[in-house]
């Protein structure tokens, strides 16, 4: 039973959850492909990633800092959540003065993900300091800087990022000499970042130089009722749907053991395998629905929590460390987001918003709240593809009409799955030091 | 002595701690071109396993064929945890001692040379052939017994008393076992979900399992190094070697449901190995409307 932790962290649903855990992110699908879903080629882009044989040079050593950091304006936290009392971000500098390349996780995701790592290793190898920083969605996130609890509201979540990143950046290590300030983000982060560096540009605290999202979404809340859709077609409703699947992926993994042989005893061996058994669209459908099913359980008790909306948690008796939770989780699981919107979203954003509606809340969440600036700013950049899961036509053609010869469309990849590839990388390089020219492509 | 092991651990914990609102902790560097050419290999030699494990599939030599499981095979997706409120509350306590002690600990360890670091990790490692061998004789094993005899004797001697990894370099790669696996070999289910204090996840078999190795190692005691107070500096080493060996930082799902998910892939984790252990029989007898691990 040697390191019978980590050993454990690596099966079954994790299977679905891990291996595409790091890609999902973007919470979004479009209307657009067919009957919601897309083709098969980008479910796969989107659950694997990157083949590692086209993934783009990448340093031999990356030197890594992990900078814990209690916020001057953290709120009380939760019995519940005493784990996240401070705000983990992760740090790689440069041993001379160098431009500071500041990147954002998607939808529920913490600040070292799979795909961070990625970015960060170009980054470090292309000369910048990087800082990588958890989504605004993710629950260490919510607790330790939101001044909500109420995560998903583009402009707030931007706000409490932007006052969480000038606190890090004051407390970066004083041997760190920086030139400049760039911000990146993939997935529902690339939306964070051009919506950070659109209130930069009204304050001027960090200076942030240039822009570029990652296979961001357009529109939050319009969409993201179809990826409940995806989860009722791939999964089913309600629990019953979730074991069915879990019933599938065990009996495919058990046998894949049986029949190999030896049992991989490798944490890499073993996430492999459990990404192995993996094969038809309905099961990437499921895992992509699954994932991001999983990042809103825990957004929707946090919102419900901070907010006291009584959903699943008693405002009166939250519950304490001991409490077994399993009960809620598995209520939550059966929960769409639309339901996330309507009880908890909804009547928080109401009662602190004068004037608003649940119809002005939907469409403050979309990237088009900073459309002029996207338009006329030279320093915004996107990178996505023609395939996106979480785009529909009109909001890739809105993404294409906005950003003019500023955003590169790639053809294959779905959504992330091609993040860390040669050309995705040159190109992000080039827009992040302002050379990329559209001809390029 | 004792003083000594606990004013060492204080150090340590004192230089991996920074201040109190701020801290900065020097993680070990990354390795992204080395860790993208071994997912290329590995990604090579998972297509062969299964590819090979399709064909065992497909066998006709009805000697060798494995009864595939069906949906039907599958545990209960809810864990046993009778014990719940008392292991949530050993989770936290042992993700509190980590984030105090063990993580500094181990974050001071790590500035050490890697050689010397390697070194006592291979020690660790030979030691434990001492119980896989013994389990391998107790599971009737000879082969894997063999094996892993070989692996001993060559990192004892060539390898400096276990210090060099030898056997490996040599194609004897570490096949490790333990009382937990022959108890599942026996038929015994893994039982209750159980967190160890200051170990973490495991289930009563393991607890059990845990507890027998230890006696082995204990009865063997080889070179005189479990019993006398040399014990404790060997047990504390031991332990700060298995943890900066282990990537897993508790809350770092940042989920208030992590003790559920950690339960959860801990213990089918361990059912989908019990199912592999008895891959030519067929499928282990299990209740599958009772909670997975009873």
């Amino acid at each position: 039973m040697k390191c019978p932790i980590a050993l454990a962290l690596t099966t079954l649903l994790s299977a679905a959850a891990v291996a595409s855990g790091a890609q999902l992110d973007g919470a979004p699908w479009g209307t657009g492909p067919a009957t919601g879903l897309a083709d098969s080629a980008a479910l796969r882009a989107t659950v694997f990633g990157t083949p590692p044989q086209d993934m783009a040079p990448l340093p031999a050593k990356v030197p890594l800092e992990e900078i814990d950091i209690v916020l001057p304006w953290a709120r009380t936290v939760p019995d519940v959540f005493w784990f996240d009392r401070r705000l983990h971000v992760w740090f790689s500098a440069q041993d001379k003065p160098a431009p500071l390349a500041i990147v954002i996780s998607g939808v529920g995701s913490d600040g070292n993900t799979s795909k961070l790592s990625t970015l960060r290793a170009a980054l470090y190898g292309a000369g910048y300091h990087v800082l990588t920083i958890p989504s605004p969605t993710f629950p260490g996130f919510i607790v330790s800087a939101s001044s909500t609890g109420v995560a998903g509201d583009l402009l707030q979540d931007g706000r409490d990022l932007y006052a969480a990143m000038q606190q890090i950046v004051a407390h970066l290590p004083r041997r760190v000499q920086i030139t400049e300030v760039d911000i990146l983000g993939y997935s529902l982060g690339g939306a964070n970042a051009a919506v950070v560096k659109s209130i930069d540009a009204a304050e001027g605290k960090l200076k942030i130089h240039r822009a570029v999202m990652i296979n961001p979404p357009v529109s939050l809340f319009t969409s993201v009722a179809r990826l409940d859709q995806l989860f009722a077609i791939s999964i089913g409703s309600g629990d019953s749907g979730v074991e069915r699947l879990y019933k599938r992926l065990y009996t495919r993994l058990a046998n894949l053991y049986r029949l190999s042989d030896r049992v991989p005893t490798d944490d890499t061996d073993l996430l492999a395998a459990a990404a192995t058994v993996l094969k038809t669209d309905a099961d990437f459908s499921a895992a992509i629905a699954l994932t991001f099913r999983i990042a809103l359980m825990n957004m929707f008790f946090a919102g419900d929590l901070y907010a006291g909306t009584g959903v699943v948690i008693d405002p009166k008796h939250p519950p304490r460390p001991g409490d077994s939770l399993e009960e809620t989780a598995r209520v939550l699981r059966g929960k769409p987001f639309s339901e996330y919107f309507a009880k908890v979203f909804a009547p928080y954003y109401l009662a602190h918003r004068p004037n608003s509606t649940p119809e002005s809340l939907k469409a403050d969440n979309r990237l088009d709240i900073i459309g002029a600036t996207l338009r006329s700013n030279p320093d915004y950049y996107a990178q996505t593809n023609s395939d996106d899961v979480i785009l529909d036509k009109p909001e890739l053609a809105w993404l294409q009409s906005t950003l003019g010869g500023r955003i590169a469309v790639y053809d294959h990849g779905g959504h992330l799955g091609n993040l860390g590839e040669r050309r995705q990388i040159a190109d992000m390089l080039d827009m992040l030091s302002g050379r990329w020219q559209k001809s390029g492509q | 002595m004792r003083a000594a092991v606990l004013v060492g651990l204080a150090a340590l914990a004192l230089s991996g701690c920074a201040s109190q609102n701020v801290s900065i902790r020097s993680l070990p560097p990354e390795t992204p071109a080395a860790d993208n050419a071994a997912a290329i290999k590995n990604a090579a030699a998972l297509a062969a396993v299964a590819t090979a494990a399709s064909h065992g599939a497909t066998a006709e030599d009805s000697e060798h064929a494995v009864i595939p499981l069906t949906t039907a095979d599958a545990p209960s997706m809810y864990s046993y945890d009778p014990w719940e409120r008392v292991n949530r509350l050993t989770y936290r306590f042992n993700a509190r001692f980590d984030e105090a002690v063990f993580l500094p600990v181990t974050y001071g360890y790590g500035h050490l040379p890697a050689p010397i670091r390697s070194g006592v990790h291979n020690f660790f490692d030979n030691l434990d052939e001492v119980k896989t061998i013994v389990n391998y004789a107790v599971q009737l094993q000879p082969a894997a017994g063999a094996h892993s005899l070989g692996r001993f004797l060559i990192n004892t001697t060539i390898g400096i008393g276990g210090l060099f990894d030898v056997a490996t370099k040599l194609n004897l790669e570490s096949e490790p076992t333990g009382l937990s696996t022959t108890l599942s070999r026996w038929g015994m289910h893994p039982g209750p979900y159980l967190v160890i204090p200051f170990l973490g996840p495991a289930t009563l078999r393991d607890g059990v399992g845990l507890l027998g190795d230890f006696g082995v190692a204990y009865g063997v005691n080889l070179a005189h190094l479990y019993r006398g107070e040399k014990t404790w500096i060997f047990g504390v080493v031991d332990a700060v070697d298995q943890r900066s060996n282990t990537s897993f930082r508790y809350y770092s799902t940042g989920s208030p449901f992590e003790y559920e998910t950690v339960r959860f892939l801990y213990v089918h984790r361990e059912l989908i190995e019990d199912d592999a252990l008895h891959a030519k029989d067929h499928p282990k007898e299990r209740d599958v409307g009772a909670p997975a691990g009873r």
